[in-house]
Formats: C-alpha cells, structure tokens, sequence
C-alpha cells in the first residue's frame, strides 16, 4: 500500500484542480439553462434547420435542449465525457512513464517488491482517483441542478448521466496504463493518449454523421454510454458497461503480461 | 556461500551486445570490485543481477535464489546505489528516505535511528527537496536509501562518483562498518586506486566477458614490478633488447636510452642483467593498477 499512498499523495492535486474545474465549467453552463427553457419554442425552430445528420452527432435528434435532462445531456455531458477522459489518459499514462521519465523506477524496483506489486497499487490508485473525480463532480453538479433548476425532471436519468462518464474514464485509463508501455518519455505517452481520446470522439461523431458506417462508433468508447440512449430508456446499458469493462481486464492483463518481462530501460 | 554466483551469463539487446558470457562468484564477506571500461558490461551485469533487465542466456543467483523467479525476494536484503541518481523530485530526502524504509520489514520505524545515523555522517540537510539537491548530495541520499536497512549484499555503482574527497572517505569507512558486519560488497568503479584500496578480490570485464578474476593480494605484492632503467650511453642495443627479452615482461617501452618495462616475473633475473651493464639510475616500483589492467586488456587484445 505504501506506493499507492505514495502516489494518491503526488496525484491527489492535480485530481482536484480538474474535478473543480469541470465541476465549475457545469455549473455554469447550467446556470444559463433557465433561459433556454423559457426560449426553447425558438429553439427548436432554430435547431428544425439543421441537418439531421449532424442533430445526431449531439444527440439532439432525440434530447431537447429545452428539458434540463436534454439540455445537460447535450451541452454539459460530453464535456464531462471528453475532458474527463483526458484527465484519466493522463494520469493513468503518467503512473508508469513518470517512473521511467524520471528514472525513478530503479529506486522503486530496487525494493523488495515485484512488478505486479507495483502494477496493483498502480492501478488502484487510478481506480480511486476517477472513482473519486466522479464522485466530486457527479455531487457538484447534482447540487447545480437542484439548486438550479425549476422545471421536472427524472431524479433517476440525472443520476445515470452522472454515474456513466466513469466507465469511459476507466477505460481510458487502462489505455493510457498499457500506452505508457511503449513510450519512456511522458511527453511522447501524452500526446499518444490525448490524441486517442480526442479521435475516438471525433471517430464517434464521424460515424454518426457519414452514411453507411454507423459500425464505426462502437470502435469510440464514448458512443457506449450516449446520452440521448441514457434519458429516454431511463438506463444504462448492461451489455454496453460490460464491453467496456472487459476493454479494461484486456488492458491491465496485456500490461500485467508485458510489464513482467520489459527491460526496464532508462 | 556464494552471494552472488553467475554462470555464463548473457544480455543481447537485439542485435547488440550487453554481455557476452559473464561468470562470477562473490563470497559471503568478500569486498569485490568490478572493473572494466566504458561499455564494457559493469552496469548491465547489475542490471540483470537487481532483474531490471532479463538475461537472454545463463543463470544468476543471489542467496541461492534466482534472480529473475524470486527477483523480489533477493532485494529484501540487497542495497543498490545506482551510478547515476534518480529520484522524485517533490519530495525531501527525509521524506524519501521514509518512502524507502516503508519497504523493509519492520518500516520506518524500525530504520529511523539508523537513518539518523547516516544522515549525521553524510552532513545530509534532510529537509531540501530532491530537485533543490546538488549531485554529491543526490548521492548522498543514494547511498542512505542503500544502506539504511542494513543489507546482507550492498551492490554499487561507481559510489564515488561525484562525492568530494572527504565523503569518499566517510563512505569507505562506513562500508568498512557494514562489511565488518558481515555485508558482502559488490561495487564497479572505474577509478583503480579505490579498488586497489578497498576490495580484496577484483574481476575485470572487457567487451561483455570476463577477462579474469584476481585476488587483490596477489596483484598487490610480489607479482608486478616496474622498472625503468636508464643507460649511460645510447646505442646499447644489446643490453637493451636484453631487458625487454627478459622472462615475465609483459609489456615494454623503450625511449633513447630508458627502457620501461612491466614484468610478472622473478626479480632476480633483472638484476642479474643489468649487473654488466653502465646504468645511469633504475626505478623498481610496485606499478599502478591501472598499468597492470591497461596491459592485460593489450595482451588479451593481441592474442585474439
């Protein structure tokens, strides 16, 4: 435990200047709500001229910008999805390639600890971290919306949205994890990981967007745990948390598997 | 017991070569230095040997216990000082020496008065932070975090490097200490005096393999002898080629009318020699190590 304590203890700030940062990108952004709603006639005027297609792309085919499940689901729920996936890519990239960056792996492999030793309190300390940046900016903005907002809406949909971004979070992470691998320099690991999580969004968008290559979106984590899917089933998909969870067990047992015969290299 | 034993060990990185076919044996008790130059193979034996990388052929043991399958194991009672230093820069060197202590049985409790101990003789400031640290004082902290659990093998890599002279001092005493104690110390160096001070047995590796594996007494006393015999006049080519055709002279140099040569051989026979002969001066001297190892890389270099 005490390399995990070591770790919450270097990771523990960062985690909180994004979960605040976001949280309070939430609140603002729903604290222009009340307008929409009162204006959401025009809204949907406006919206009507769009193209479908692109509708699509931002859920709006399905969700109203005027109903405050809509309009979270809309303008706030993928920011939470894309700039938490980016916070969970790096700091799960970051727990290996910072000990190798930093040769500070020779210090920590010098213990008496084994390899998967140092992978488990790894691991868990980014368990912890997402678990707990959701948690923060999940509690934040539950508090935004209640206090916020007047009109009804389904208790249960909002928790949903709420708790879904932390699959996709996981799961990049995992990613980030096994991508720290192949690089021992932090800055070639970040840029490789933010890169994969900006273009399996953008992978997402195009897919639904371009005719005939809707398959492509299940490549994008982000399209398992879609918004408009969220509100108007009032769940999350079983099968869809279950797929990325198993993208999860593959990336660790693939790292777990490689980290026990790499060359430690610095 | 042998505390560490290697046989035919073997490190290619692909294509390229780490080591060839390293053999070693360390005692229980023993001081043995590691030496060879640059790129020869002295941090990729430790390497494998704390399992930081895996032997692509031959076996190594530490206590008995494989290095790769029991890696964790060994490291319970090994110390390791690495050459160049690496640690995390936002904590301060008690901090870190805490994080280290935390790995050993019985934690930091256990290790706090020995880490006192070092940190007084090192003349360590254990509130700076890493980053703030200059090299020797990184090293500093290096070599409590090797020692501060009192280790049954310590393995160093160029420990000295970067210490002044007086902490040379200090950690030789101290490893003194440690070695009295009953540690076993294994540690490369490419500087010859503090071997030759220090070990009692010495390898010395060449291109990956080792060259051979000396008692530090027997290349200290007795065996090598420089001279350096000056004529009085030039052209004594015969009392010349005389010295240089001696038995035992392993490496020559001649320069007007000084001859130099390093010999490994009865002393008698020099003497003899030059009895006949008009000599301005002679110079018998136990030769450097270095000269000694210098030649034994020529000779092997020659022969191959």
């Amino acid at each position: 435990m005490n390399i995990f304590n070591r770790e919450m203890r270097a990771n523990y700030k960062s985690l909180l200047v994004w979960a605040l940062i976001i949280a309070g990108f939430n609140v603002m952004v729903l604290s222009i709500y009340p307008s929409f709603a009162a204006d959401s006639a025009k809204l949907a005027a406006l919206l009507g001229a769009y193209p479908e297609q692109l509708l699509k792309v931002f859920g709006l085919d399905r969700l109203n910008l005027g109903d405050p499940l809509g309009f979270y689901g809309t303008e706030i729920y993928f920011m939470v999805l894309l700039f938490g996936s980016i916070f969970a890519a790096i700091l799960g990239a970051s727990l290996l390639a910072k000990e190798e960056d930093d040769k500070t792996i020779e210090f920590l492999l010098a213990r008496p600890v084994t390899r998967a030793h140092v992978l488990a309190d790894k691991i868990l300390t980014y368990v912890v971290c997402i678990v707990g940046f959701n948690i923060l900016v999940g509690a934040l903005s539950y508090a935004a919306f209640a206090m916020l907002v007047t009109q009804a809406y389904s208790v249960k949909a909002l928790l949903l949205l709420l708790v879904a971004p932390v699959f996709v979070h996981l799961t990049f992470a995992s990613l980030g994890f096994l991508t720290a691998l192949f690089f021992t320099r932090r800055r070639a690991v970040y840029s490789v990981t933010i890169g994969l999580v900006v273009g399996l969004y953008f992978l997402g968008a195009v897919a639904l967007m371009a005719r005939g290559v809707e398959w492509l979106k299940w490549l994008s984590p982000f399209q398992y745990v879609d918004a408009a899917n969220i509100v108007t089933s009032q769940s999350i998909s079983v099968v869809n948390v279950l797929v990325l969870l198993a993208v999860n067990v593959a990336a660790v047992a693939a790292t777990y598997a490689l980290y026990r015969r790499r060359d430690i290299m610095v | 017991m042998a505390v560490i034993e290697t046989e035919h060990l073997r490190k290619y990185y692909r294509r390229s070569r780490g080591i060839e076919d390293v053999t070693l044996r360390v005692e229980e008790g023993d001081i043995f230095g590691f030496i060879g130059p640059n790129g020869a193979g002295k941090s990729t034996t430790i390497r494998t040997l704390l399992n930081y990388i895996f032997p692509t052929g031959g076996t190594a043991r530490i206590f008995g216990l494989d290095v790769v399958e029991d890696s964790a194991k060994i490291r319970a009672d090994v110390g390791y000082l690495p050459g160049e230093v690496g640690y995390y820069d936002d904590m301060s060197a008690e901090a870190l020496l805490q994080y280290s202590a935390s790995f050993y049985r019985g934690g930091y409790r256990e290790h706090r008065a020995r880490i006192n101990e070092l940190l007084d003789i090192f003349e360590l400031d254990r509130r700076r932070k890493i980053h703030a640290l200059s090299m020797g004082n990184k090293k500093k902290v290096g070599i409590i975090q090797a020692l501060l659990h009192r280790p049954r093998l310590l393995i160093l890599d160029e420990p000295t490097s970067g210490l002044d002279p007086l902490m040379q001092t200090r950690l030789f005493e101290v490893l003194a200490g440690e070695n009295q104690r009953g540690a076993t110390i294994f540690f490369s160096s490419h500087v010859l005096s503090e071997v030759q001070r220090f070990c009692h047995r010495v390898a010395i590796i060449k291109e990956g393999s080792i060259l051979r594996v000396e008692d530090m007494g027997k290349l200290r006393h007795g065996h090598f002898l420089k001279a350096k015999v000056v004529f009085r006049r030039e052209g004594e080519r015969e009392a010349q080629a005389g010295v240089l055709d001696l038995p035992g002279v392993i490496h020559r140099a001649t320069d007007g009318r000084t001859v130099e040569v390093l010999f490994n051989g009865d002393v008698n026979g020099l003497v003899r020699h030059l009895a006949g002969h008009d000599l301005e001066s002679v110079w018998l001297e136990e030769p450097p190590l270095e000269e000694v190892f210098l030649h034994y890389y020529e000779k092997e270099g020659r022969q191959q």
